[in-house]
């Protein structure tokens, strides 16, 4: 058997599968999987800095978005908006309940758990304070990261609007802006910032808690 | 150098680990690795059963009812990708086709050839089978565009003349999607590499 520390030089491509072993970095070298070129990590001393600013930042479009109007349609002087309020009221005026919760789960709950997790998060591990809480949010984040579905939703809104271009004229709202802005950080924050990175610096501030 | 011990990444925090059998847990986070291999298999099988029977209400059923002054007309997938087809708009045919045609049948493919593969030891890399469940891990999300797709329409085309609402459809094939990721979910890596636990690829 190899001891615990040997095991932290060791990495797994998330992709592949092959072992790794790390070694130490150059500046803003980056190191990637030798069989499916896959990164595996790079250095980053500034993670939770970085992280933090763009929690905010995505935090307060979040905000924006789901508050503002997105865009608004009108044909030959009928006028709609859509906005998250007026999703759920039609879903539900329509008896669409299985359709109504998935939707809201993934558009609405599971991002908004995922910018409050890392806020607090983040915030916790800068003051190194809390480390079970801080181990059970990565958890929590870990479990839900799949399952938000901001950046389809864009997608399915660019798509209703061309189908919909022929008939209506469109309008663009304060929050189509906001969404296109939360989107990329989104994309950034869940599929681009590296957990095990996270992990790492969270051994490294608390030390190895031991639970059992 | 070290080939005589397998490791194992877990899937909550990534850690790298000791693969030593049964009930393990992460020594990072804490998490159970691996409960049951056999339990593993079975619910990605059964998950996967169940998206499969839902894919076929998803089709028949119509995912988008539009009323238009009393005159009710249904569209399915297929027949909505057909008329955009015909009114030209080329790329969101294309779009849609891929996302709730093409993806799911993808999943159900390499899902069912994921669970032979383990079954019956195919001589396939194991490292193929790890990409090809990364892909499908991967896609998966994608097919819901078409549902977003009808609940924003259902929510603009809403006036009293006019009216979209989406159908029956349109519930089956959300919940397709959400068996199709649970599914995916539930399939433990460690079925790959299970019975090839000699040939564990060295470090580089």
């Amino acid at each position: 058997m190899i001891t615990e520390h040997e095991l932290d030089n060791l990495i797994i491509c998330k992709k592949c599968h092959t072992l790794h072993e790390r070694l130490p970095l150059l500046g803003k070298k980056k190191a990637l999987c030798s069989k499916c070129n896959v990164l595996l990590y790079q250095n980053n001393p500034n993670i939770i800095n970085k992280t933090l600013a763009m929690v905010v930042t995505a935090a307060i479009s979040l905000f924006l978005a789901f508050y503002f109007t997105i865009i608004s349609i009108n044909i030959q002087g009928l006028e709609k908006d859509l906005n998250l309020y007026s999703l759920f009221l039609v879903l539900i005026e329509h008896h669409q309940y299985i359709v109504g919760i998935i939707f809201i789960f993934l558009i609405f709950i599971f991002p908004i758990t995922i910018i409050v997790a890392m806020l607090t998060l983040l915030i916790l591990m800068k003051q190194k304070k809390n480390p079970y809480l801080v181990k059970r949010l990565l958890i929590i984040l870990a479990h839900i990261r799949p399952w938000s579905m901001i950046d389809i939703f864009f997608i399915s809104l660019l798509v209703a609007m061309v189908k919909l271009f022929d008939y209506a004229s469109i309008e663009f709202g304060v929050a189509f802006i906001a969404f296109a802005f939360t989107l990329i950080l989104d994309i950034i924050i869940t599929k681009n910032i590296s957990f095990d990175a996270l992990w790492r610096k969270y051994q490294e501030s608390y030390g190895r808690v031991n639970e059992e | 150098m070290k080939n005589d011990v397998h490791f194992i990444r877990c899937h909550i925090c990534e850690a790298v680990n000791h693969d030593n059998g049964e009930n393990h847990k992460c020594r990072r986070c804490h998490s159970p690795i691996y409960h049951n291999l056999k339990l593993s298999y079975h619910k990605t099988l059964a998950f996967l059963i169940t998206a499969i029977i839902l894919y076929i209400p998803a089709n028949i059923y119509p995912i988008l009812i539009s009323k238009q002054f009393g005159i009710i007309s249904e569209s399915t997938i297929m027949g909505g990708i057909m008329h955009l087809w015909e009114s030209g708009s080329y790329p969101i045919a294309l779009i849609i086709l891929v996302a709730s045609v093409f993806v799911p049948l993808l999943k159900f493919i390499f899902i069912i050839y994921l669970l032979i593969a383990t079954r019956y030891k195919l001589n396939s890399s194991q490292q193929d089978k790890h990409k090809l469940f990364y892909i499908t891990e991967a896609i998966g999300p994608w097919s819901m565009v078409d549902v977003f797709v009808v609940i924003i329409l259902s929510v603009l085309i809403h006036f009293s003349g006019i009216q979209v609402i989406p159908g029956a459809g349109a519930t089956a094939f959300a919940l397709m999607v959400f068996f199709t990721m649970i599914s995916a979910l539930s399939f433990d890596t460690r079925l790959i590499s299970e019975k090839h636990n000699t040939s564990l690829e060295g470090n580089t």
